[in-house]
């Protein structure tokens, strides 16, 4: 801790008074809303839309374990694959022998309503999912988050991997008269989200789909922003910026670091579940160690702990990823004479990304802003008082 | 002074890490509503004494006892709700955090509102915050912060409203024990009495009991009742102030044999 | 801080027993999984050959393990940071001596002679490619960082990660490629008590033990090595010592690097694949047989890239290679739960 002389005015980014910050907030939920009007209801772009949602639900999520809480997760793979499955197991025909081959139908319309297989309303499966995702977010924290800082990163990337060894090699094990994940080759078809009221989706009318996303969006942006100001938002910065003191100061520091994992754990499958269905698969390739980073990468670009720098980040890498590489920079060697593909590029494009993303504006683009404090300053992360304690590192021999 | 008048009793406690014993069987009591210091040269082990009393280190041997009941070992958090709370001898405030959020955090033992609370944000969550918020201030204008601090990033304060603010941070609480490590570090002699008059004042007003290590001597014998040394880990004196600064040993393990050999020759020993 | 509940007694022997089977339950973890099929195998067969088969093949491996988890220990060590593209060093070691074969057209044709002098040509050219991006990845992905907080010198290496997985996907395209077998790696040296000792066993393990003796000799003996020694221990006092920090902290990266390299060409050699993605893997291998041996201990290192190897060839043979990540990962786990310090290390600051 700098032991300052003098006050330091700091430069801020301009916050915007209450009244026109709203409005802004207004407007661009009903452009949000109505959007989907004025694209083609089965095209590319509402489909980009739809899934660069899907991806801001997941980077939020990511950022409140590690923007908020500041706990280094490189596994949240992990929750998307736990939500997905949820979505597999009870919205397909998976489980095709189940009640006799009759099926298992709760709260379901359509087409589904007939076929084996257990079919519950997409509504109950969300809430499944994030029961499980929770659960599983409660397993794996409970043991881990007592570690520091870069141990928790390296199990949860233990913890990412391992679920996506079983999702790949699930389709050896079976229990209860079924396979655990059916591999490579995946679980598809997928129901169609069902609401009450509504008729079934289909994958020719996008803009229902849009519509759930940016609902899920919504939600999920009403949640974060409650947390923030909350005592637990100020117990989950205290606990980043400085955990003897802030233990010191009553916060305990396992259960709160849980309910930061729980909760992202949460997102991650809600927006799994999501993408379970509006992708109509569930396979093993969808979950590795590069989406982990994916959704990481969104939550740096658009600023550690910055909400709406997060969704900026998260729209931003989607297009990237989905229109940019694969279209544009297919485009350009062709273009300029060469006989490459690009996007075979996007791999270490990414990793050149990070790379100058940290070295240059570790804060990203829309800096919240205590972490550009943090990051500029470099505040470190002192573990106990450095004066008195007798310092035992394991020695190099 | 039996433990029972005692609102915290230490006994025995020792502390090795690997080979070396920080902390050597040390013993003492702190009564209610009393200032009590504890002292020693540097390296002797007193910060970590103090990090054993709020749950940071484990002892390896030993016994605490806060309010009659076994702290032994505890989880600083835990320790820290029954009513214990501290400062540091280098601040640790949350920087990026303003003065008001700090001592906000402060209280976070003494308020309820969790996960659904704080999304839900219902009326009880409301009238929490606003009422926790409203003691923060109250405790920073107690401590002498002016009010267009409040609001300052704890960074960008001077040192002596940091200190004031990691005070105020403490006192948030409601704590029953206060344990201030090197407070007047880095203070002149003026600020240093203004903060001796208020810890007066804090155990007057609020019925505190106060533990301080200090290297200065005059808030040490100005203000304490009671006064234990440190040296190498082992206590090596205690009593009231003026006892304990003319006992050989002190002034030998302060200033060295010489030193105490010359005391004693200019007939100054107890 | 452990959850320990309020009321505490005197914690000195719940915490020996605590340790106690801190230390000795890893060891058994550790090997449940041979001797569980060292029992199966003795029911089923009646010897231990095959058991004794997946040991020896485990001990190679495990060597060429051991050597890059050298470099993560040796940079963990000294700056507390996980390099995240070690892995991804060792694997362009071993592209680089694929390569270099290629280049000077080294065949099994040149005779044992002429093998020997390639060979060893080829070892110093890995061993200074990755020692050489080693350091340039430390000045360029953590020197600037330093005073950062954790997160962004680890999110830098992820990146110099897939930088290098994207060189290795461009250089040799997207799938395993088999590489000129030029030590014979599978033929049979010899064998004993049904145990077979090939070619790539014998590489492994002679090329293994000087590289590891002659490094530990040096830490432990030069000045270099007393420097890097001090820096990992408090890099202030060392500074203050008049040791350049920078400079120990690039050549403790070279020498990791040195290593990773000399562990890819003996994979390279070994296997006789190789293949882009192999570093991401080796590199949480290696990583978990740092930590198993105690993050920060040399000769931890060592020991955990062997019991690494073993169980990495155990569950290859016994249960499928498509789950030996998964099993190996869970050990990471286990280990980093419960005894994050390793079984040599001692005990390290746990948060908080």
């Amino acid at each position: 801790m700098s032991t300052a002389a003098a006050p330091r005015t700091r430069p801020r980014a301009p916050k915007l008074a209450r009244g026109p910050r709203l409005a802004l907030t207004a407007a661009a939920i009903v452009a949000g809303v109505i959007l989907p009007f004025f694209l083609d209801a089965g095209g590319g772009f509402i489909d980009d839309a739809t899934l660069a949602l899907a991806y801001v639900v997941m980077a939020l999520g990511l950022n409140i374990i590690v923007g908020f809480a500041g706990l280094l997760d490189l596994g949240y793979v992990a929750f998307f694959a736990i939500g997905a499955y949820t979505m597999g197991y009870f919205g397909s025909l998976f489980h095709i022998e189940a009640n006799g081959g009759e099926g298992i139908h709760v709260l379901v319309t359509g087409p589904a309503a007939e076929l084996p297989g257990i079919h519950l309303n997409f509504l109950l499966i969300v809430v499944l999912a994030i029961i499980a995702t929770t659960i599983a977010g409660m397993l794996i924290g409970l043991p881990t988050l007592r570690l520091r800082g870069d141990y928790i990163a390296i199990v949860t990337l233990a913890f990412g991997e391992i679920v996506g060894r079983i999702a790949l090699n699930g389709d050896e094990i079976t229990g209860f008269g079924t396979k655990l994940t059916n591999g490579r080759q995946g679980i598809t078809p997928v129901d169609k989200i069902d609401l009450p009221f509504i008729e079934p989706f289909t994958s020719l009318n996008l803009r229902p789909w849009y519509w759930v996303a940016f609902v899920m969006v919504l939600l999920v942006l009403f949640v974060n922003f409650r947390l923030r100001d909350s005592r637990l938002g100020r117990a989950w910065i205290a606990l980043r910026e400085d955990e003897v003191a802030a233990v010191s100061m009553g916060v305990p520091a396992v259960k709160t670091k849980l309910l930061a994992y729980g909760t992202g754990a949460a997102f991650g499958g809600i927006s799994g579940a999501f993408l379970g269905s509006y992708l109509n698969t569930v396979n093993a390739d969808q979950f590795q160690f590069s989406f982990s980073i994916f959704i990481l990468a969104m939550v740096i670009l658009g600023g550690l702990g910055s909400i709406w720098g997060v969704v900026v980040g998260a729209i931003a890498l989607s297009f990237i990823n989905n229109r940019l590489i694969p279209d544009v920079l297919n485009e350009i060697p062709g273009n300029i004479g060469l006989d490459f593909d690009l996007t075979e590029l996007s791999f270490g494009i990414f990793g050149f990304l990070l790379v100058i993303m940290m070295v240059l504006r570790p804060e990203g683009l829309i800096p919240e802003r205590r972490r550009q404090i943090e990051l500029s300053e470099g505040i470190e992360d002192l573990a106990v008082d450095e004066d008195e304690e007798p310092v035992v590192h394991a020695t190099v021999p | 002074m039996t433990p029972d008048d005692a609102i915290l009793d230490a006994r025995g406690v020792t502390k090795r890490f690997g080979g070396l014993t920080a902390v050597n069987d040390v013993s003492f009591s702190i009564p209610r509503r009393a200032i009590v210091s504890l002292i020693g040269p540097n390296g002797a082990g007193k910060t970590t004494f103090f990090n054993i009393l709020t749950g940071l280190y484990k002892p390896t041997l030993g016994r605490v006892t806060f309010d009659g009941k076994d702290i032994t070992g505890g989880r600083p958090d835990k320790i820290m709700a029954l009513g214990v709370a501290r400062t540091f001898q280098n601040i640790r405030l949350f920087g990026t955090m303003t003065a008001l959020e700090n001592v906000m955090v402060g209280q976070h033992a003494r308020m309820k509102a969790g996960l659904f609370g704080s999304i839900l944000r219902m009326p009880w969550v409301r009238s929490e915050e606003q009422r926790v918020r409203e003691k923060a201030a109250e405790m920073l204008e107690y401590v002498g912060l002016r009010s267009e601090q409040h609001s300052q990033l704890a960074t960008n304060l001077s040192y002596g409203d940091q200190r004031r603010v990691e005070i105020a941070r403490a006192l948030a609480s409601d704590p029953t024990l206060l344990l201030l490590d090197e407070p007047t570090a880095g203070m002149n002699p003026q600020e240093s009495d203004n903060l001796t008059r208020f810890m007066q004042r804090m155990r007057d007003d609020r019925g505190l009991s106060i533990l301080l290590i200090e290297h200065d001597m005059k808030v040490v014998m100005g203000v304490s009742e009671h006064v234990t040394v440190l040296d190498h880990g082992e206590k090596i004196a205690e009593g009231d102030p003026a006892t304990v600064r003319t006992d050989p040993r002190v002034v030998e393990a302060y200033l060295g044999k010489q030193e105490a050999e010359r005391q004693r020759l200019q007939g100054g020993a107890a | 801080m452990a959850a320990a509940s309020l009321p505490g007694t005197s914690a000195a022997p719940v915490r020996a027993l605590r340790a106690l089977l801190g230390k000795y339950g890893l060891i058994l973890v550790l090997a449940i999984m041979p001797v569980a099929f060292g029992i199966h195998d003795l029911r089923t067969e009646g010897d231990l050959s095959r058991l004794g088969n997946n040991l020896l093949d485990g001990l190679s491996n495990g060597a060429i393990w051991a050597l890059v988890a050298i470099g993560y220990t040796l940079v963990y060590g000294i700056i507390e940071l996980i390099n995240f593209a070690h892995g991804d060093v060792f694997m362009i070691g071993s592209f680089s001596a694929a390569g270099f074969f290629g280049t000077i057209g080294l065949t099994t044709a040149v005779g044992p002679a002429g093998l020997v002098i390639g060979l060893a040509v080829t070892l110093l050219v890995a061993m200074a490619t990755c020692g050489t991006l080693n350091v340039m990845i430390e000045r360029v992905a953590y020197r600037p960082l330093r005073g950062a907080p954790k997160l962004a010198p680890l999110i830098t290496a992820v990146g110099f990660s897939f930088i290098l997985q994207n060189v290795g996907l461009l250089w040799r395209g997207g799938s395993q490629q088999g590489i000129v077998d030029l030590i014979d790696s599978q033929e049979e040296l010899f064998a004993a008590a049904g145990v077979s000792v090939t070619h790539g066993d014998a590489l492994a393990i002679v090329v293994t033990i000087p590289l590891v003796l002659a490094m530990t000799t040096f830490i432990a003996r030069s000045r270099l090595g007393k420097a890097m020694r001090a820096t990992a221990q408090d890099p202030d006092a060392a500074r203050l010592m008049g040791i350049n920090v920078d400079t120990t902290i690039s050549a403790t990266f070279l020498i990791g690097g040195m290593l990773a390299g000399a562990a890819g060409l003996i994979y390279a050699l070994y296997q006789t694949t190789v293949w882009y993605f192999q570093g991401f893997t080796a590199g949480l291998i290696a990583f978990t047989a740092a930590v198993m041996g105690g993050i920060g201990n040399i000769r931890g290192a060592v020991l955990g890239g062997l019991i690494i190897g073993v169980i990495q060839q155990t569950s290859d043979n016994r249960i499928g290679s498509q789950w030996t990540p998964a099993i190996v990962f869970a050990y990471l786990v286990l280990i980093m739960v419960f005894k994050p310090s390793g079984l040599l290390g001692e005990e390290t600051r746990e948060a908080g």
